[in-house]
């Protein structure tokens, strides 16, 4: 516990130049809120909530079409439960059910399979989300349905790979908390790439209390000290090659595509989705899905959220018609959106 | 965006594991992995063990901070 | 007899008259249980607390209870937060065509061991069957009688700044076994809920400790949903300390794969108390000698400060908010 007094005085005491410590992923958002992180930083510190939220970042227009395969195609709609709430531009997967579209939330796209070859009558669509590391499972799930001759599943893609999103948010922040799941499938050679040459610094962190506060302390020092840098603080997961085998299977199953980030806009090569040969698999080819733009509450300021530019409580929506209840944009509606983590763990400030 | 758990491996065969995090038991895909055997313990995401981890938080996160005095 | 429950069971014949032979009476045997269209009840001598109750739950049977088990806990439950010695319960059952008849006895059965074992009579009963698809299983609602023992006062208004905010027992069993039997997300592990009748162990707290300012069951909700309850209606704060949470490690488990909060999770048999902090102690002592709060432990204080909100002391020190629970919960893990 010793060490870890020492992190947290670090923390508190910062007294070095400014600093902006992006933490691009979902994960760290909520858990460095649950966990009160905020509360016991210097006020030269300054915590973005980025981009890595892929409930967050995926387009109304991508809840519009699993509504569509739901309640035009009678498909099953098998999800994770962070996209249930989340609207669409009419209705929520949430409100379909209501309307009675068949829609399961499972642990995994494993599962999903399993569902899928338990119910041969129910044409299954799974919403594959996610970043590096959910993506290997989608795969593993396709797979299986090639092994076990599944012809009633297949997944609806909306998978995104950090690199781009990194190269686009590198101006937003002086250091990165890169998300240590992610990595533990990528390696690390994107980080050290981009602190090689002098573009970011970062740390790649855990997600318990201990392993973020020794991160940020990590970093900050380090910060101080000035110059470009780089630390794996998550080495009990995070290996410098990362998971080769994870990567060797999503390269020969998908292959990256643009896409479509909720308020950032198209980034190019930073999606992913089904190679030819799963073409039945994908149910944009299977049920011939057609394009769905997607509309947003005009006065929803998520993007620049996630950018960085602005705090939650800076959109004119916030607390006001935009609530966990009732929200607006995808940051309020997912637990793990900036937005929502504001919403709910509330100012840090007044509780001191 | 990566909520992971971190389990004991149960058992192990043809590419599905049985893990454990205190008592909950799930089947998850173990083929992201080479080498696993019963006893490991895994970062389990999303269906699939993604990572074989070595230490406790603890010693690591001490580690890491004895490195910045 | 047939093995399932139609339609005819409902019809007020001498099919409804059969079911009502075979399952009802047999386990509702008690003086006042008559064939007339009301029972006839001396009344209690001090004030009444009077409460209902539906329930639906699906699977009807999970570990460690059932439909039955539950609807009478719950009304007790109720009761006894108001330190209402319960007396009196009715029930009224809706089945759905097709139920199994030894599944819906197995429950009369369930209902009156527990009501015996909580001191209250099964007074009256109404069964309606609905069609299939009208209903989902078997839905039973009750309504229960209390009296108030002399002297006891509890409301969620009377919190106060220094009270101790007393678990009777480790927290969110109820609602992680009931995931569990749903089986929809294929995990597997050894948790049985905690419904009980708490009458006895919080009628023993009540006779030894009096002064105990608010009792409350963390049902629906769960614990976290019952502290912002209170924190609204007597305007104070609540201060929690994570670390002093009593959660079981399969529950833990559980709810680290799905990324729930067991403060969120329902408990059955699980109250809350604010005890102001002279008596905390003793408070304390006579819960764990009852059986079914042996586990019972302070978690958080009174404050007079941020009033309406239930702040979380994390492992590190920091502070924040516990997030008001709202909407449904939903297993967080892309």
């Amino acid at each position: 516990m010793k060490q870890m007094e020492r992190a947290i005085s670090i923390l508190r005491e910062y007294s070095g130049p400014e600093v902006r410590i992006m933490e691009v992923c979902g994960t760290h958002t909520h858990e460095i809120f649950r966990q009160g992180i905020r509360g016991i930083l210097s006020p030269a510190i300054h915590m973005i909530s980025g981009p890595g939220c892929p409930v967050c970042v995926t387009g109304t227009g991508y809840i519009d079409e699993a509504v569509w395969l739901a309640e035009k195609k009678g498909c099953t709609i098998l999800t994770f439960g962070d996209l249930v709430r989340v609207p669409g531009s009419e209705e929520s997967l949430q409100t379909a059910r209501a309307k009675g579209a068949k829609v399961r939330t499972v642990y995994s796209p494993q599962d999903g399979e399993a569902y899928a070859a338990e119910h041969p009558d129910e044409e299954c669509v799974f919403l594959s989300v996610g970043f590096e590391t959910t993506t290997p499972s989608s795969c593993i799930a396709v797979k299986n349905a090639v092994r076990d001759g599944i012809g009633n599943f297949s997944l609806l893609t909306a998978n995104k790979t950090m690199p781009m999103a990194y190269e686009a948010m590198k101006d937003s922040t002086d250091l990165f908390l890169y998300p240590g799941h992610v990595h533990a499938i990528t390696g690390l050679s994107v980080p050290r790439m981009l602190a090689d040459t002098h573009q970011v610094s970062g740390v790649c962190a855990g997600f318990t209390a201990r392993e973020l506060v020794t991160a940020l302390a990590v970093a900050v020092t380090n910060f101080e000290k000035g110059g470009y840098f780089f630390v794996n603080c998550y080495p009990r997961v995070v290996r410098e090659e990362g998971q080769p085998e994870a990567v060797r299977l999503v390269d020969s199953m998908m292959e990256p595509c643009d896409d479509l980030w909720r308020g950032i806009g198209r980034i190019e090569g930073s999606g992913m989705k089904l190679r030819q040969e799963y073409a039945s698999y994908d149910a944009r080819i299977r049920y011939e899905i057609p394009f769905m733009q997607g509309r947003t509450n005009s006065g929803c300021r998520c993007g620049q959220v996630l950018q960085g530019r602005i705090e939650p409580g800076q959109c004119p929506l916030f607390g006001k018609v935009c609530t966990p209840e009732h929200p607006s944009g995808a940051c309020m509606v997912s637990s793990e959106g900036a937005c929502s983590a504001y919403y709910l763990y509330g100012d840090h400030q007044t509780l001191l | 965006m990566c909520v992971g758990l971190s389990a004991k491996v149960v058992s192990i065969k043809g590419g599905v594991a049985i893990v454990d995090a205190g008592g909950a038991k799930k089947t998850v895909s173990s083929e992201l992995l080479t080498d696993l055997n019963p006893g490991d313990y895994v970062m389990v995401h999303a269906g699939s063990a993604i990572a074989k981890i070595t230490a406790d938080d603890e010693d690591e996160t001490d580690m890491l901070l004895e490195d910045i005095r | 007899m047939n093995d399932t429950v139609t339609l005819a069971h409902g019809a007020g014949g001498k099919q409804t008259a059969e079911l009502i032979d075979r399952v009802f009476r047999k386990h509702f045997q008690n003086r006042y249980f008559t064939s007339d269209d009301a029972s006839v009840l001396p009344a209690p001598a001090g004030k009444m607390a009077m409460t209902t109750d539906g329930f639906i739950v699906s699977p009807a049977f999970f570990p460690g209870g059932n439909i039955g088990k539950l609807s009478v806990c719950g009304t007790v439950n109720d009761l006894t937060c108001m330190g209402a010695k319960p007396l009196y319960m009715t029930c009224a059952f809706v089945i759905e065509e097709g139920f199994s008849m030894e599944e819906l006895e197995q429950i009369a059965a369930s209902m009156e061991q527990t009501a015996a074992e909580a001191g209250v009579v099964l007074v009256a009963g109404d069964t309606k069957v609905a069609g299939k698809g009208q209903a989902d299983g078997c839905f039973i609602t009750t309504t229960g009688i209390g009296e108030i023992l002399d002297g006891v006062s509890t409301s969620g208004r009377f919190a106060a700044p220094g009270d101790a905010v007393i678990v009777t027992g480790d927290i969110g069993r109820h609602g992680t076994a009931i995931l569990l039997a749903r089986d929809d997300y294929g995990i597997e592990a050894d948790v049985k809920t905690d419904c009980a009748p708490l009458w006895n162990p919080i009628h023993a707290l009540l006779r030894e400790v009096p002064g105990v300012h608010v009792i409350r069951d963390a049902t629906r909700g769960g614990v976290g949903t019952v502290l912002y309850e209170i924190a609204h209606e007597a305007g104070v704060g609540i201060s929690l300390e994570r670390e002093k949470i009593p959660v079981a490690e399969e529950v833990k488990g559980v709810t680290g794969m799905l990324g729930l909060e067991p403060l969120y999770l329902a408990c059955e048999g699980t109250m809350v108390l604010f005890v102001p902090e002279s008596l905390t102690d003793s408070a304390l002592r006579v819960l764990r000698e009852q059986s079914y709060t042996a586990g019972a432990a302070v978690i958080g204080r009174v404050t007079a400060e941020n009033s309406g909100r239930v702040i979380m002391e994390t492992e590190i020190g920091a502070r924040t908010y516990l997030p008001e629970p709202g909407n449904e919960l939903l297993p967080r893990i892309c």
